[in-house]
């Protein structure tokens, strides 16, 4: 077994040493390959012969002797079928890299980042090849946070890789006119990462911490290299401040606790200061994105002693500011519960009102739930308890669908 | 990193350049081959002036190569080995850029080099990865 410090190298290694090897050699998905052989041969050789003094010399030395391996198969076998490897050069232009000095400090780690979150693939392929080309997991690892077989998860990486192939992409900084969107594709793919560890949609764990870990990780490798993006900061602090209060979001049988009931003593102080200050030190530099706002207002939550003290107009503002800049209805739902909070349960039911006949979350156990706690504490006990248990009979997740039963079995007797 | 980018001809594609009618090749009249000399000029200049250019040459027609093998423990010396309608190498250029990908790029733009119809038909061009050391010959 390699020592957690070795481990954590090899994983800070990965992407240096992929893009190392893609830069010399190209055949991305090959040098994908090859690449996770070196890492599990590391971790058989670095525990008994010691860490190279190299580490990363190492590793891209034998990445690129294994590339070698895999290509004279590859193109052996090939020769043997006739199908000789074939693909088109996109647009030619020779025209030289405008950044042309700054080239050598593109850190290959963020090209890979663009790579693996290209728009030719589905998120749930550019999740999977994120994790293993960047993160340095195995397919089993991937497999295992996802809860699906492995054979399915390899497929879902072969595929992604066909994808990156197929589109011909060159292994580059995408160009400064699509940057920006690439980035936010990027964003969003550790924003889904965290989110699955986060709020688990499926199985009988409430959250599945390592990918929720993971997710920071990456985001903290992103805002090394990109520091001065406001909304990667914002991605950071709010995956931070969220995860601040894992361990008081399940209860001893791994049930769901919601904010208002947990005890904010186990809530991880050192993250929700790092979370603050993050967000603090991004908010007056340049426009105002939507994960600076949603850290915001984890931060505003995590800074109050209590629900009640919770400054909930505050947190209604916030609310406000980030419908005006994305149509999305679970901001619409939490806006309607910080309206109930500040102006009381029927204001914000009237907003719930308007949200019904939205198709993207009319059926979601969410807008039940919420409904149902509106209603509870309007004092209307039979149709609060109706809602939640049409809320429990949609959702996914074992915790969550306990947690609402309960709720619902409360007002049994009303 | 460097890269070396091969253009292969044979005896016959250099024959066909000096406008001498070879079988089943197009013959070149003069502008076809002052375009020709113009486009490769542009290319050339353009590598150069993105900074990727370490070395360029053009190699004279195959006739003239000689090659030298040991022979019963006698150097022996034969000129123009090549058959009429063998490659060979016919130039070359050796940038020094920031990836693979980006090499082949810049030969791809080879591809639309001008000249009479067909003239391109088969022509081939290869890029390698120069070793940067000797433990990379050993991959």
């Amino acid at each position: 077994m390699l020592e957690p410090g070795a481990e954590d190298l090899l994983r800070r290694l990965a992407p240096q040493v992929l893009g190392a090897v893609v830069r010399r050699y190209g055949h991305f998905d090959t040098a994908e390959d090859a690449v996770q052989e070196a890492l599990l041969a590391a971790a058989v050789q670095w525990p008994r012969d010691g860490i190279p003094a190299d580490p990363r010399g190492w590793l891209i030395t034998v990445a690129s002797r294994r590339l070698t391996d895999l290509l004279r198969s590859e193109q052996a076998r090939q020769r043997r079928e006739d199908t000789v490897a074939r693909r088109v050069l996109p647009e030619l232009q020779v025209a030289p890299a405008l950044d042309a000095a700054g080239r050598a400090a593109a850190d290959d780690t963020l090209i890979l980042l663009f790579l693996c979150c290209h728009p030719a693939l589905s998120p749930a392929s550019q999740i999977a090849l994120t994790l293993r080309a960047v993160g340095g997991l195995t397919t089993a690892e991937i497999a295992r946070a996802f809860l699906v077989p492995e054979a399915t998860m390899t497929r879902r990486i072969s595929r992604a890789k066909q994808g990156i192939r197929a589109s011909g992409v060159p292994f580059s900084m995408p160009a400064a006119s699509e940057r920006a969107e690439r980035l936010a594709t990027v964003l969003h793919v550790l924003y889904l990462i965290f989110n699955e560890g986060y709020a688990s949609t499926s199985g009988p764990d409430l959250q599945r911490a390592e990918l929720a870990a993971e997710a920071i990780r990456l985001a903290r490798l992103l805002h090394r290299l990109q520091p001065d993006d406001g909304e990667v900061t914002g991605l950071l602090a709010l995956m931070l401040l969220t995860d601040a209060r894992r361990a008081a979001r399940s209860g001893p049988y791994g049930e769901l606790v919601p904010m208002a009931d947990q005890d904010r003593g186990r809530w991880d102080a050192a993250a929700i200061a790092e979370g603050v200050a993050l967000i603090i030190g991004a908010l007056p530099h340049g426009p105002t994105g939507p994960y600076q706002l949603q850290a915001a207002i984890a931060a505003v939550h995590d800074e109050a002693p209590s629900a009640k003290a919770t400054d909930w107009p505050q947190i209604m503002g916030l609310y406000e500011l980030l419908l005006q800049i994305s149509d999305n209805p679970v901001v619409a739902l939490n806006h309607a519960v910080a309206v109930a909070m500040v102006a009381g349960p029927q204001a914000g039911l009237d907003l719930l009102a308007g949200l019904e006949s939205d198709e993207r979350i009319a059926g979601d156990h969410r807008l039940h739930a919420v409904r149902g706690h509106l209603l509870e504490a309007a004092g209307d006990r039979a149709a609060a308890r109706d809602c939640y248990q049409a809320a429990a009979r949609r959702a996914l997740s074992l915790p969550q669908q306990r947690y609402l039963q309960a709720r619902a079995g409360r007002l049994a007797d009303g | 990193m460097k890269y070396m980018i091969l253009l292969y001809g044979s005896q016959q594609d250099y024959d066909a350049l000096t406008g001498k009618a070879v079988p089943g090749k197009p013959a070149w009249g003069p502008e076809d081959f002052a375009a020709m000399g113009a486009f490769m000029a542009e290319f050339s200049k353009d590598v150069a002036e993105s900074g990727e250019l370490v070395e360029t040459r053009g190699l004279t027609a195959p006739v003239h190569a000689r090659r030298i093998r040991l022979a019963d423990g006698t150097q022996v010396v034969t000129d123009g080995p090549y058959a009429e309608t063998q490659e060979v190498l016919a130039g070359y250029w050796v940038v020094d850029c920031e990836s693979f990908d980006r090499a082949t790029q810049i030969a791809g733009r080879l591809a639309s080099c001008p000249g009479p119809a067909g003239a391109a038909a088969g022509a081939v061009i290869d890029v390698r990865p120069v070793a940067e050391s000797r433990d990379e010959l050993e991959l």
